[in-house]
């Protein structure tokens, strides 16, 4: 009953960290996958006298990968409706030319500024309309969505290591007098320390096992996408495996170097 | 001419400071040879033995075994050390959470033996101090003479070059004190492994020969 404890306390901390390393992996990954949405959804419009061509606007603003016209016959049935009767054949032929310019990535607002500027600087185009209030908005949703879980991250991380630490001292302290014996006989250091080392590397590969069942579930009952409102993010549970190493990893390092910190702080035999 | 194994030289031992335990005290411990320390209790003999094993370094003096300064040894090279120690100590520091067997293990886990080796050495000392049947208990499941027997079978386990043994047939009625010192006897006189005993009563039918060192007022004095 007593070791049951002593391991739930190592695994309950350890288990924080490597949820929450896990977690904003995948925030980054659902982040990453709104941008690149983003940029397909988001498109600038472009007013023009003449017909552009995507070439003309690329040599102006690399950052174009495709351009579509608005059909300007919606606005003139638009004016047809309104009972307006002029000759709407000619009228075509006057009207300027609507553009849908859709961008290589998601801008920054100030990145969109720029190209505002550079877009304006063609002869052919008379107006350019970023939509800002609106882009601004999802954008700075980005970064504060990205910053937040860097400081879950940050905090989890800071508070889970000193509970680590805490159990590990703990475990000393309950070994401490097998440690000294086995001392006395001229166990080397790493033998001393064995049972630590291999409490910890249990409770690691648990802890590591219960986030990715955890995750698993997730991805199963598509929570995660309905939480991030991600429609296409696409986390395989190949990812999450991937991820796994990835955290066992960190906890064993974390747990490791735990214990040789904690065997170093004890006087010599 | 046998070598010395242990030498000390006005060696100063101390726990608190300018609270001296044992000082200015010179003395040799030859290889091979059988020695038994007395004095009365409190007088520093346990202290000195910790010495020996190096849990205590000397306050000032020279004190060596096997020709390494104990002064100021590093840590690893005083764990390579101790392997070639055999102690009983006299509160017998058996691991409670390991079985008699294991215990009697110890040193040939750390020396690295495989396990047929550890098996049946441990098995042939346990019998040796009639502790068969018992292997699989815990210490703490021993009366205190079991335990002294345990401690002593470890001790003896990976056939050190010297054995420590601070009052070794301190709980143990006749028949088993014998049984112990045939134990140390043998070793001496059969594998040449050097014996320092603490002892409050020399036994008086042994058969090697032997060397008696007395401590009284921090000072250890050669007598015979
Ligand atoms: N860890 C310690 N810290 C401080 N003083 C100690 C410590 N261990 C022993 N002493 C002191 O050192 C003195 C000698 O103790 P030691 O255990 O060496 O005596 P001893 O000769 O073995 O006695 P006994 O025959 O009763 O076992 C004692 O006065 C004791 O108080
Ligand atoms: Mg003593």
């Amino acid at each position: 009953m007593k070791s049951l404890k002593n391991h739930i306390s190592l695994i309950i901390p350890l288990f924080a960290i490597l949820f929450a390393v896990e977690f904003y992996f995948i925030v980054d990954k659902a982040i990453t996958e709104y941008q690149k949405n983003m940029s397909k959804d988001y498109s600038i419009i472009v007013v023009s006298k003449k017909p552009l061509t995507l070439q003309e606007l690329k040599a102006h603003e690399p950052h174009v990968v495709s351009l579509k016209e608005v059909d300007s016959s919606l606005v003139i049935n638009r004016l047809k409706q309104n009972g307006i009767t002029i000759n709407f054949k000619e009228l075509k032929n006057f009207l300027p030319k609507f553009y849908k310019v859709y961008l290589d990535h998601f801008p920054t607002p100030d990145e969109i500024k720029k190209i505002k500027k550079r877009l304006l600087t063609y002869k052919t185009i008379t107006r350019v309309e970023i939509f800002l209030k609106v882009h601004e908005k999802i954008y700075h949703f980005l970064v504060f969505l990205h910053g937040i879980s860097q400081i879950f991250l940050f905090i989890v991380f800071v508070t889970s290591i000193l509970l680590v630490f805490k159990q590990i001292e703990v475990w000393h302290l309950e070994h401490k007098e097998r440690m000294y014996i086995m001392a006395l006989f001229g166990a080397p250091l790493w033998m001393r320390n064995a049972i630590l080392i291999k409490l910890s590397v249990i409770d690691t590969l648990i802890s590591a096992f219960l986030v990715y069942i955890i995750y698993l579930y997730f991805i199963s009952t598509d929570y995660l996408k309905n939480l991030l409102g991600v429609e296409n993010i696409n986390i395989t549970p190949g990812d999450i495996f991937h991820d796994l190493l990835w955290l066992m990893g960190l906890g064993l390092l974390i747990s490791v170097v735990n214990v040789i910190i904690v065997s170093l702080r004890q006087p010599r035999i | 001419m046998a070598k010395n194994v242990i030498v000390a030289k006005d060696l100063y031992l101390e726990y608190k400071k300018d609270t001296p335990i044992i000082k200015e005290s010179t003395f040799a411990i030859k290889s091979g040879s059988f020695v038994f320390i007395t004095g009365p209790s409190g007088s520093g003999k346990s202290t000195l033995l910790k010495s020996f094993y190096g849990e205590l370094r000397p306050r000032s003096g020279i004190l060596q075994i096997g020709g390494v300064s104990l002064n100021s040894i590093k840590p690893s090279k005083l764990a390579f050390l101790r392997k070639y120690l055999g102690i009983i100590f006299q509160d017998y520091k058996l691991i409670k959470e390991w079985t008699v067997k294991k215990n009697v293990m110890l040193p040939l886990l750390i020396a690295g033996y495989s396990k047929n080796v550890c098996e049946a050495q441990t098995a042939r000392l346990l019998k040796h101090v009639r502790l068969e049947g018992k292997e699989e208990y815990y210490p703490l499941e021993l009366s205190g003479g079991e335990q002294q027997r345990v401690a002593m079978a470890r001790a003896l386990a990976h056939n050190p070059v010297i054995i420590l043994a601070d009052e070794p047939t301190g709980n143990l009625d006749e028949y088993s004190s014998r049984v112990i010192w045939n134990l140390l006897e043998g070793a001496n006189e059969q594998l040449g492994t050097t014996v320092v005993v603490v002892t409050h009563s020399i036994p008086t039918n042994l058969k090697v020969p032997f060397k008696h060192f007395y401590i009284e007022d921090g000072k250890v004095y050669e007598i015979s």
